[in-house]
């Protein structure tokens, strides 16, 4: 089932001579266990297309359906509660993790789940099968500062899965560990994504980290290819 | 979840530390409020101990607290003879700074008819009142005398036959009780060289005029007069019209007439009313400073975690979650100070040497001022924290 539809996506930033093109028509449809790479050089318009594609950003024109309910019509937000649909059905991986620090693992796993409501014994159990799932149980009482990195991006893609999202949304997730725990990240994403049915848009510029993705998208000057 | 909470615990040295600089702030804050307190009960609590019908003082004048009054002690005999009056009694009252058990003790002193007369103390919780016309005296706790100790003032030695805690000279210093006698002797006595000085100056004046043997038969009679008094205590007859009664003093014998309630007001708007103003000006400026100093603590609290703030907007954390992070922070903040000051000014007011009078509602007030300033001071915070663009949290 499609998750994310983007239809003559283009953002604009600035007007007349001063006019930068980000993004420019681009088309983008990823289905439920998809796992897309998207790209790309600095500066090629990877950051404003996840930002579009997180619902953070306002496109300048195009559609964007999400999960079968429109966005964003052609030339404006469609009046739906955005920060709704990101915290119940979408989940955020980060370059340099971004846990919240005065939280411990086990708190920063829950805290997506107390935004929608789930307390009390379900929102432990969630948590406590999420950290096992990540082999990270054992750690679940430490504060983020006193994990390595890679537990840190284990606990953070925990957190991403807490409110089973449909469009798990990755920048650069390999981007601060070793090329071992690089490729146990992304191993990690092919999981989740076949395994829950997510669709998962990883932003990287590292080649090496893409094996076995079901699709790799190039930007390059705000333009969309697809490779295969 | 609390995120408060999990924030200041982690950083808990900073928070007690906080807590505590602003705490000190607070009771400084409601000492003061106690001494402006202290200060109205020490100014008033003379006039409300003594509470005759009218205050007799010398004509345009606001005394005998609030500024200085001076009229002939026999007047009072004039003023018992007006209709409507059961009782007047010569009241003196004046400050003075000599040893007391070896130590040099600033206290005031009250002369009153001691036999019936107004203007003594009502209530004594140890010894006496006085009872003989000279060399006895009543004083209050804070002098550091036991009954039967001997004090000597002037030429005489006065013994402790009596201990009050009643009233408090307006100064908040301890106050003495003397016969209306000793009580001029003690303010009037001058020393031998001085009187031999005067009466050598008074000699060469009249020596101008008179004869020797003239001028020295006249010089007794021109000495100074001592039977000054201050005030003069009126008690009036049941049903007696006491207005009235103010206007045949005020219009026969050309004096000022108060009741209690307009010395009080005298003292409050006169004497009183400068550090009054001087302690509010010092409150506002310690809550103002209160105010921003925990504003900027929580607006550094909030800027360290803009990051992690912006990491909960992107997962969908509603502006309500991000405010009451912010907003909580800073009421704890606020009133874990206020509770601090507070335990601390009511364990130590006792130790303050000018008296404080701690009431419930002025802390109340402070306390209801302190929250809102706590609300004021979040708004710093909040403004940078709602501003915050979720897009932060994207990148390295």
């Amino acid at each position: 089932m499609e998750v994310l539809n983007i239809a003559g996506l283009s953002k604009i930033f600035g007007s007349g001579r001063l006019e930068v093109r980000a993004l420019e028509d681009i088309n983008l449809s990823v289905a439920g266990g998809d796992l897309v790479a998207l790209l790309g050089p600095s500066g090629s318009g990877k950051t404003t297309m996840l930002l579009c594609a997180s619902l953070i950003l306002e496109p300048t024109r195009g559609k964007i359906v999400f999960d079968g309910e429109t966005i964003h019509q052609q030339n404006g937000w469609a009046g739906v509660d955005i920060r709704r649909i990101r915290r119940e059905k979408m989940g955020f991986i980060f370059q340099s993790h971004n846990l919240i620090p005065f939280l411990t693992a086990r708190q920063n796993v829950l805290f997506p789940l107390s935004l929608v409501g789930i307390k009390g014994e379900a929102a432990e159990a969630r948590v406590k099968e999420l950290l096992e799932y990540m082999e990270i149980s054992e750690r679940a009482d430490y504060l983020p500062a006193l994990l390595s990195g890679g537990e840190q991006q284990r606990v953070a893609i925990a957190r991403a899965l807490a409110n089973n999202p449909r469009l798990i949304l990755a920048d650069e997730p390999t981007a601060s560990l070793d090329t071992g725990r690089g490729k146990r990240v992304m191993e990690l994403l092919k999981k989740i994504a076949k395994e829950n049915q997510s669709a998962v848009i990883v932003v990287t510029h590292d080649v090496r980290m893409i094996e076995g993705f079901d699709s790799v998208y190039h930007l390059k000057d705000g333009r969309l290819n697809h490779n295969h | 979840m609390d995120l408060a909470v999990h924030d200041m615990k982690l950083h808990k040295g900073r928070f007690i530390a906080t807590v505590m600089g602003v705490g000190l702030l607070f009771t400084i804050v409601l000492a003061m409020n106690g001494l402006y307190r202290g200060n109205i009960h020490e100014g008033l609590a003379v006039i409300k101990a003594t509470n005759p019908d009218l205050w007799v003082v010398e004509r345009q004048r606001g005394g005998p607290f609030n500024e200085t009054s001076t009229m002939p002690e026999a007047y009072h005999y004039s003023v018992k003879a007006i209709p409507g009056v059961a009782q007047a009694s010569p009241f003196i009252f004046y400050t003075v700074e000599r040893q007391v058990g070896g130590q040099s003790r600033h206290f005031s002193i009250i002369g009153y008819d001691v036999f019936d007369g107004l203007g003594g103390p009502q209530k004594i919780h140890a010894g006496r009142s006085i009872a003989r016309a000279h060399y006895e005296m009543v004083a209050h706790d804070k002098l550091g005398v036991k009954l039967g100790d001997q004090v000597p003032l002037g030429l005489h030695t006065y013994t402790v036959v009596g201990l009050t805690r009643e009233a408090i000279s307006p100064d908040g210093e301890a106050l003495v009780y003397l016969s209306l006698p000793d009580a001029q002797e003690v303010l009037f006595q001058r020393d031998n060289e001085e009187i031999r000085n005067q009466r050598a100056r008074l000699s060469r004046s009249l020596n101008k005029s008179l004869s020797p043997q003239a001028a020295e038969k006249v010089l007794p009679g021109v000495q100074p007069d001592t039977h000054i008094i201050n005030a003069i205590l009126v008690k009036l007859r049941p049903g007696a019209d006491r207005a009235a009664v103010s206007r045949h003093i005020e219009s026969w014998l050309y004096f000022s007439t108060f009741t209690t309630a307009e010395e009080t007001q005298l003292m409050l708007k006169g004497r009183l009313a400068g550090m009054t103003k001087q302690l509010l000006l010092f409150r506002t400026l310690l809550l103002i400073v209160s105010v921003v100093i925990i504003s900027l603590v929580i607006y550094t609290f909030t800027m360290e975690k803009i990051r992690s703030i912006a990491v909960m907007k992107l997962i969908g954390a509603p502006n309500l979650t991000i405010v009451r992070l912010v907003m909580e922070q800073s009421m704890l903040l606020t009133l874990g100070a206020f509770l601090f000051g507070f335990l601390l000014i009511h364990n130590t007011y006792h130790l303050f040497p000018k008296t404080l009078v701690l009431l419930s509602g002025d802390d109340f007030v402070t306390f209801m001022v302190a929250l809102f300033g706590g609300i004021l001071a979040s708004v710093l915070g909040l403004w940078q924290a709602l501003k915050t663009q979720p897009a932060m949290a994207l990148g390295g």
